[in-house]
């Protein structure tokens, strides 16, 4: 039972590849985001590390400072949020076609046997649209969507499009990695 | 990365070290547990323990680096732990199904179940 598991991994390792490389078109490789990331890591870094070291005297002024400083980057961080978003949108959509193909393809098919049961919760994806009531049996969705966990942000790290630490750290999760369906 | 006590230049040099590691265990103990095969509870929980486990030793016991200077040992067992995660579970259920069952078993399956 090789073949469709095998079969989806490609098609998600494809579409990570596909993924990043339509953001690195409309996005990275443009000069307001390269621009706008440099800034923002440059002031991330400095924020965190002024507030290592005045952490514990910080005088009235300097904490002024500090909160404008947060203040603008902030401003900035959302510029490049924004700019992300267009071709999150573009992605969404392609992304939303695609899965609906490949729904109707394996609609009601097992592709996979589950060494456990998943909880509750789960087995609404897990066993989505299939007959039975064996648990262990493996819907599409669930082996994709688990497929792209552990393959997109690889793929980001990789190519080096994964945002650094210390911005991920300062602006919660905002760019943090968000598993697409 | 394999020398004990090794130095880091940058703090996110050695989280990336973690980070990739952690990977590459996911992976490997996936296909162990395809292999033998775990299942369950049992399957779960030992990943947990062992994925945390090594990245643990590996950090306070071989490099012996300082915890709180990146945050905290709870900040470096984290860090890739979901992505690493989530490779585990693919690994394991692309094995596990593969070795351990064939078309015809879901094939006969379906079938009784729609009779």
């Amino acid at each position: 039972m090789w073949g469709d598991t095998i079969l989806i991994l490609i098609i998600s390792i494809i579409t990570a590849f596909f993924g990043e490389g339509v953001t690195w078109a409309m996005v990275y490789r443009t000069e307001k985001y390269q621009k706008l990331k440099q800034e923002v890591e440059r002031q991330c870094k400095k924020l965190e590390k002024r507030k290592e070291t005045s952490e514990s005297i910080i005088v009235k002024n300097q904490k002024k400072k500090l909160e404008r400083e947060e203040e603008k980057l902030k401003t900035n961080t959302r510029d490049l949020s924004l700019v992300k978003m267009k071709s999150m949108f573009a992605i969404g959509i392609a992304f939303t076609a695609l899965l609906s193909i490949f729904n109707s393809i394996f609609d009601g098919k097992v592709v996979a046997k589950l060494p456990f049961t998943p909880i509750s919760f789960l087995q609404g994806i897990s066993h989505r649209n299939l007959p039975g009531s064996d648990y262990t049996d493996c819907s599409f969705i669930f082996l994709y969507i688990l497929c792209t966990m552990a393959i997109r942000q690889n793929v980001q790290k990789l190519l080096g499009f994964a945002p650094s630490r210390a911005v991920s750290k300062q602006s919660g999760n905002m760019f943090g990695p968000q598993p697409t369906k | 990365m394999f020398q004990s006590q090794a130095t880091w230049d940058e703090k996110d040099e050695f989280l990336d070290v973690i980070y990739w590691m952690r990977q590459v265990l996911g992976v490997t103990l996936g296909l162990i547990w395809g292999i033998i095969p775990l299942t369950g509870i049992v399957g779960l929980s030992l990943f947990f323990i062992v994925n945390a486990g090594i990245i643990y030793l590996y950090f306070s016991g071989f490099q012996k680096v300082d915890e709180e200077e990146y945050g905290g040992a709870w900040e470096l067992t984290k860090e890739g732990f979901m992505t690493s995660f989530a490779g585990f579970l693919v690994i394991w259920i692309i094995i596990y199904s593969g070795l351990h069952f064939t078309d015809q078993d879901l094939q006969s399956y379906l079938t009784s179940s729609q009779e």
